[in-house]
This record gives C-alpha cells, structure tokens and sequence, in this order.
C-alpha cells in the first residue's frame, strides 16, 4: 500500500503564534502600569479607564486568555497535526477559532476598562462575551476531534490527552461558573451567592490555572520537549500515571484558596489534603521532563531552547511545591491577602508558561519559515534577561509578603494592635518598585524575541502547506484485538474524553454538591436583609470599579484581623451577595464591617483624594464618581433579576425601588451639606457611600437587638 | 437520598476519608494498567513525536 501524501497547515499556526507576542506584550505592557500605579497612583494618568481596578483584570485576561490562550492554540495545532498525521479538520473552521477568539480578546479590552465586569476573578467577561467564548471553544473542540477522527496514527499520544482533558475540563468550569442571570445586555448577577458563590468561583479560578494553565503546556511539553532534545521522553508510562493522577488530584484543590473563610471546615480541610497530594503527580511531570535530556545536557549549554524549557520546568516545580505548601493553614494565615501569592503567581507564568512558550516560539518560527532563527545572541540575551526579571519580580514580591504578613500580625506588649495598614504598605513600597524593574527587564525581553522572530519570519518564507505522507489507517476490522484496557482506551478518543469527564466530576461533585444544596451548611442570620436599592446600586459601582482588586470583605478568625476589622465573617451574611466580593488581595484594609465606622464626609472625601484622610495613601482618586450621575434606569431590572434569584424584595416593590433610592440618597446629600459638601443626591459617589455604609451594619443590629 | 446520606455520616471525617478512597482506588488501579502495559507499546508511543512524516529538512535543524 502506498503512503498517503498531504499537508500540514502552518499558517494557522504562524497566525496563532503572531497573536501570542503581540497580546503578550500588550498584557505584560498593562501589568507593569498596574505594577507603578501601586507606588505611584497618578500612573493611572488621571483617568478612569487606566485606572488599577479596572485594568487589574485586563492585565489578568490578557495574559491568561490572549498571550497564554493563543500559545496553546499555535502550540496545539501544530503538534496536533503530526500527532495525528494529518491536517486539521476544517480549515474554515480554524480561521473560525482564530478570528473568533481574537475578537474576544478584543471584547475584554473594550469592556473591563469601562467596568463591565462579573467580578469574578479569571472570569469577570459579561455574558453576551461568555456566550461567544462558548461558540469558540466548541468550534474548536469540533476541529480537533473532527481531526482526530480523520488521523492516520491509531494511537494518540499522550499529549492529545492532555489536550483532550483541557477542552472538556474548561468547557465544564466556564458553564458551571458563568451561571448568572442577565440584567441588561451588559450587566448579570452570578445566580449563587455569598460562600456557594465563592466555592463556584474558586473551583473555576483554581482550575483554570490547572486546566489553562497546566495541562495544555505539559501536553506541549511531552510533544515539543522530545523534539527539541531529538530523544523520546524519559517514561511513557510515567506521562500515563502523570495524566490521570494530575487530573483526577487537581479538580479537588480549589477550596485551598478560602482557607480560614466561612466555607465549611470539612471543604477546607478537603482542599488541603488533595493539594498537598497534588506534588506528586506535578513533581513527576517535572521529573519526566528533566529527565528527558538525559546524556544531552551538553546540549543544554549550546540551545537556548532548550535553556528555556529547562527553566520553565524548573519553574513548575518550584510553583508547584510552593502551592500545596501555601495551602498548609499555617503558612497560608499569614501569606493569603499578601504578595506572597503574587510572587507565586507570577513563578507559574513568567517561568513555566512564558519561558515554555518562548522555547516553542524560537523552536517553531524558523521551521515553518524554513530558515534558520535570525540571531542566536539575542535569543540568548533574552533568555538571561527574561530568567533576571523573573528574579528582580518574584524575590521582592516574596519579601514584601512576610514582612506585610508578618506585621499585620504584630501586637505591642500592652496587646494593641502595632502597626496600622497603611504602615505595612508605606514598608513594602521599595519591594514593589523592585518588581516593577524586574517586569521591566521580562518584557524587554519579550519586545527582543518579537524583533529577533519578525527578522526571522522577513529572512525565510512561509511554508504554508508543509507537505508531508503516511499510511492510511487500516480498517478497524482488521485490526488485532489489544488486550491492554489502556491500549484500547488509548485509540478511542470519545471514551477517553468521557473517562477524562467522569474523572473530574467525581472532584467537582464530591467538593460542590453539599455546600450547594444542604441549607445548613450555610446558617442565615435573620437581622441580615437585601439592600436598598441606593446600595445595590453603590455595590454595582464599586464592582465597576474594581474594588476587590484591592479591598477584601471577609475577616478570618484571627485576632490580628478581629482587632483590626471587627468581628469575623459568617456565612448567614453573604446570603444577598450576588457575586460574593470577598476578594483575594489585600492592598487596603479590609471592608466587611466598614459601615457605620466613618462618617459620609469622610468617605466623600476619601474617595475624592485618598491622601487628604490618609497621609501616604496609595489609593487612586476617584473624582469621576463626584461628576458622574448614577443611572437609576437600570433599578427595576435589577430589583426583579435579584428576586429571581432568591432576594426577598417584596412583588411589586421594583416600581417604587427608585423612589425609596431618592429618599436615602437625599438623607446622604443632606448629611454632606451639613458637613459644608454640597453635592447633588443624583451623583454615583451618594451610592457608593450607601453602600460602604452598609458593610456589615446587619451584623451589629443583630448584637444590638440581642442585648 | 444525598441529603439524607450527608446528614448520617459524620461530617468532615467521612468525606475526608471518602474522597482519599475514591483516589487510592483509582490510582492502583491506573498503576496495574501501567504494570501490565507492555514495553513494546510505550517504546511505540514514546516515539511518535519523533516521527511527524514530513520531508522538510527544516524539521531537524539546531538554533
């Protein structure tokens, strides 16, 4: 029988491989702007739409979504292809994957600066943009499977399984987590609420990073590993027992990121174990990786790509023995809310997913250019000054996390409290300048790759359709029957997605399904009630914001923190919180019991220039919220949303929501005239006041009422 | 039923317990799978990267 001839399609890959640097720039580009703004709030230019809040989760989208996202797509369609001994399925719809999710990336940059945002973190795109990041991910979930239907390779290697888990999985957490009501066509409410909420978002923001983050880069790096070393992987069967392990393990970890909250002990404590688990089968990955290059460490010293790949794996075994140890209860009380999780953040993606995708870039461009890569040394200054920053980020961002976790926690000898938040900012201020030179130093790296690439792409030409020619697949019939289960499973590649499915719903059922259907594992409090809707509006301003960016609102059981910010959180009080805004970061004190504690003048002042109540201040000034009139047009639409999700508004109160929203904002108005504010009760810093003063009132007038 | 079931074991103990269960289980089960897998089939697999059948020479070329 003679060989089948066809050809690869390298130009979607070329295209893939264009949008990595160039959203990967623009994301990194945001990230140090937010970097500066920390020490430096007037970076925000003075404007509204490059303010820290809202383009905190650009910086986060971009990365993730666009740099990260279209590193996987390139990296995916072109080992997918020769994999399978084939191309892909549809070039239609590969140019339909890539133009479509190119315009999200697009969306999210239009959208998150002008505050249209779900809040959720990793997940804050708003429906009409979830609905199309749907469509994407089916189109090309149909173009790799129609693809792997039309293989001449029986087998798939196991990097398809980890490409195969990676569809299934994120299909799976992007519904279960975009589950939200809409309200108008840019604005929804997150149908869970409170602790049922923050167990959704954290099941989908820790596997997020495991299923976008990780498993489609070990796929890549079983498949591009052993093609740059030119030598098979050190253990297949250790890359078996690394799939499923790594897969069954890390669906189970996400409640490790609301440790000491008021999720239940039992989900908590559930979370650790299986993150602590979770070093095994990531370490083995690691191992398997490094062990590859066996006998060719010489060659180590000569490639930059491999230079990469070494570092990057480096990378993912320092992150991933860091994050279980992070999830400890111990270390995570004092590193949780700091930059101590910056810090391993960003070893996870500047080393292991940005230095793999520059090895795969360097690696791959020249071949489908057919040349040679335009100049070593600059790929080789790129390499050192890309492994500096990632010092110069990281090492700073570790420090600033102990030494502000640390004296948060202080206490006087006569038991007070002894620094106050604002003093354990000032201190990290020269950590977080230091930062900002090493992401400086990553992202000149990056501007270097993309000109050494552009040199590389102008010297060669593209060989759009790379020729290439196999066997056709014998008949099924014909084909001897395996005794191995794995072996047929290995061939079969719907079983395998439904065996990869079913893996990660026993976790995900297990771990969600009590919190989210057993009443009592969430107490309600019956002084907590719905806010007015002033507040309920003030709430949606302070999402549009991005206030969680910065402010947490739940106080841990500590005594550092009930000393600090009053009585710690329970769950009865988040019932009405659609989305709960606990937040994940601490770069002002936290807000749960802020009510009542300043009064109006102050927080109209404070938001208009922070410094004046707060001498040393890093937060940004809100001024627009002065000028900007509130839109009470969207009040009953809200008020009915909200009821459909479970608030008690009485039937019919939407049509006199905005009349009781006039009289509280003219109370706010009135008590700021007082104070010799004159300010209009129409304005969107009268809501976001109502608001804040709300923060944990309910609480205090159930203690009132008690006594 | 669930309901039932989760307000008879003893909280967190028993899904603690359940879920490490749930995991030994498949985890032996996946190692006897891989013990019994057969030397020949890996050495097979783990060359399929290396074998892409492309006729560019451009495939083998070293930075």
């Amino acid at each position: 029988m003679e060989p089948e001839k066809f050809y690869y399609d390298n130009k979607i890959v070329r295209n893939f491989g264009i949008a990595t640097v160039i959203w990967g720039i623009a994301g990194m580009t945001i990230g140090l702007l937010i970097a500066i703004q920390l020490y430096a709030p007037g970076a925000n230019m003075h404007n509204q739409y490059t303010t820290f809040g809202r383009i905190r989760p650009l910086h986060t989208n971009a990365v993730i979504f666009a740099f990260v996202g279209n590193a996987i797509f390139m990296g995916v369609y072109y080992s997918l292809q020769r994999l399978l001994k084939a191309r892909m399925f549809s070039d239609t719809l590969s140019k339909i994957h890539f133009w479509g999710w190119q315009l999200i990336i697009v969306s999210a940059l239009i959208t998150l600066p002008l505050g249209i945002t779900t809040s959720h973190e990793y997940a804050e795109l708003e429906w009409p943009i979830d609905i199309a990041i749907t469509i994407v991910w089916v189109v090309f979930g149909i173009n790799m499977f129609g693809t792997i239907i039309k293989r001449r390779e029986r087998h798939l290697y196991v990097a398809i399984w980890f490409y195969i888990a990676t569809f299934v999985t994120i299909a799976v957490l992007h519904i279960v987590n975009s589950v939200e009501i809409p309200v108008t066509f840019w604005k929804s409410y997150m149908v869970f609420a409170g602790v049922q909420d923050a167990l959704v978002q954290w099941w989908y923001g820790h596997n997020a990073v495991a299923f976008f983050l990780t498993t489609p880069y070990l796929g890549m790096m079983y498949y591009f590993l052993p093609k740059m070393a030119n030598r098979p992987i050190y253990s297949y069967k250790l890359s078996i027992l690394h799939f499923w392990a790594l897969i069954f393990i890390y669906i189970w970890a996400g409640p490790h990121h609301l440790l000491y909250s008021t999720l239940p002990g039992w989900a908590q404590s559930l979370g650790v174990a299986f993150s602590i688990m979770l070093i095994a089968p990531s370490w083995g990955g690691m191992i398997n990786g490094l062990l590859t290059l066996r006998g060719a460490w010489d060659k180590v010293r000569d490639d930059v790509v491999l230079k990469f790949m070494v570092v990057g794996l480096t990378a993912y075994g320092m992150a991933t023995f860091e994050g279980p140890m992070l999830s400890l209860k111990q270390i995570n009380g004092v590193a949780h809310f700091t930059d101590w999780i910056i810090a391993h953040v960003h070893v996870g993606a500047l080393g292991w997913n940005g230095f793999l995708t520059f090895a795969i870039l360097y690696w791959l461009i020249p071949r489908i250019y057919n040349t040679q890569l335009y100049s070593k040394k600059l790929a080789s200054f790129h390499f050192w000054i890309g492994t500096l920053g990632i010092l110069f980020y990281v090492i700073p961002l570790y420090w600033a996390g102990f030494t502000q976790g640390l004296m948060l926690k202080e206490f006087t000898p006569e038991g007070q409290l002894k620094y106050s938040f604002l003093e354990t900012v000032l201190r990290i201020v020269p950590m977080w300048v230091t930062r900002s030179l090493g992401g400086s130093m990553y992202l000149l790296g990056v501007v270097i790759m993309a000109y050494n690439l552009t040199r590389t792409a102008l010297q060669g030409k593209l060989v759009a359709n790379e020729p290439a020619q196999a066997m056709a697949l014998e008949p099924v019939s014909s084909v001897k029957r395996e005794n191995s289960w794995h072996r047929r499973l290995e061939r079969r590649p719907i079983q395998l997605m439904i065996a990869a499915l079913l893996v990660i719903l026993i976790g995900s059922f297990v771990e969600l399904m009590p919190t989210l259907t057993i009443a009592s594992n969430i107490p309600t409090i019956a002084s907590v009630k719905p806010y007015t809707p002033l507040e309920l509006q003030g709430r949606d301003l302070y999402i549009r914001e991005g206030c969680l960016g910065c402010h947490s609102q739940t106080i841990r059981p500590f005594r550092s923190e009930t000393e600090r910010y009053g009585e710690y959180s329970k769950a009865g009080e988040f019932v009405y919180d659609h989305p709960f805004l606990w937040g994940s970061e601490r770069k002002g004190p936290d807000l749960a019991r802020v009510g009542g504690k300043y009064p109006n003048a102050w927080h109209f002042n404070h938001l208009m220039d922070p410094r004046l109540m707060s001498p040393g201040s890093i937060m940004p000034d809100y001024d627009w919220l002065i000028t900007q009139d509130l839109d009470t047009t969207t009040t009953i639409a809200k008020i009915n949303a909200m009821r459909k999700i479970g608030v008690p508004y009485p039937t019919g109160y939407e049509h006199k929501a905005n009349n009781d929203l006039d009289i509280q904002a003219k109370a706010i108005a009135a008590d700021l005239g007082e104070n010799h504010i004159k300010v209009s009760s129409r304005k969107e810093i009268i809501a976001i006041t109502a608001y804040l003063q709300r923060l944990g009132v309910d609480i205090k007038a159930s203690k009132t009422a008690g006594k | 039923m669930f309901d039932q079931f989760v307000k008879n074991v003893s909280g967190e103990q028993m899904y603690l317990i359940f879920s490490l269960w749930i995991f030994l289980v498949f985890f032996v089960v996946v190692s006897i799978l891989l013990f019994i897998t057969k030397k020949q089939h890996t050495d097979r697999m783990s060359d399929l990267p290396l074998e892409d059948g492309t006729t560019n020479s451009i495939q083998n070329l070293q930075l």
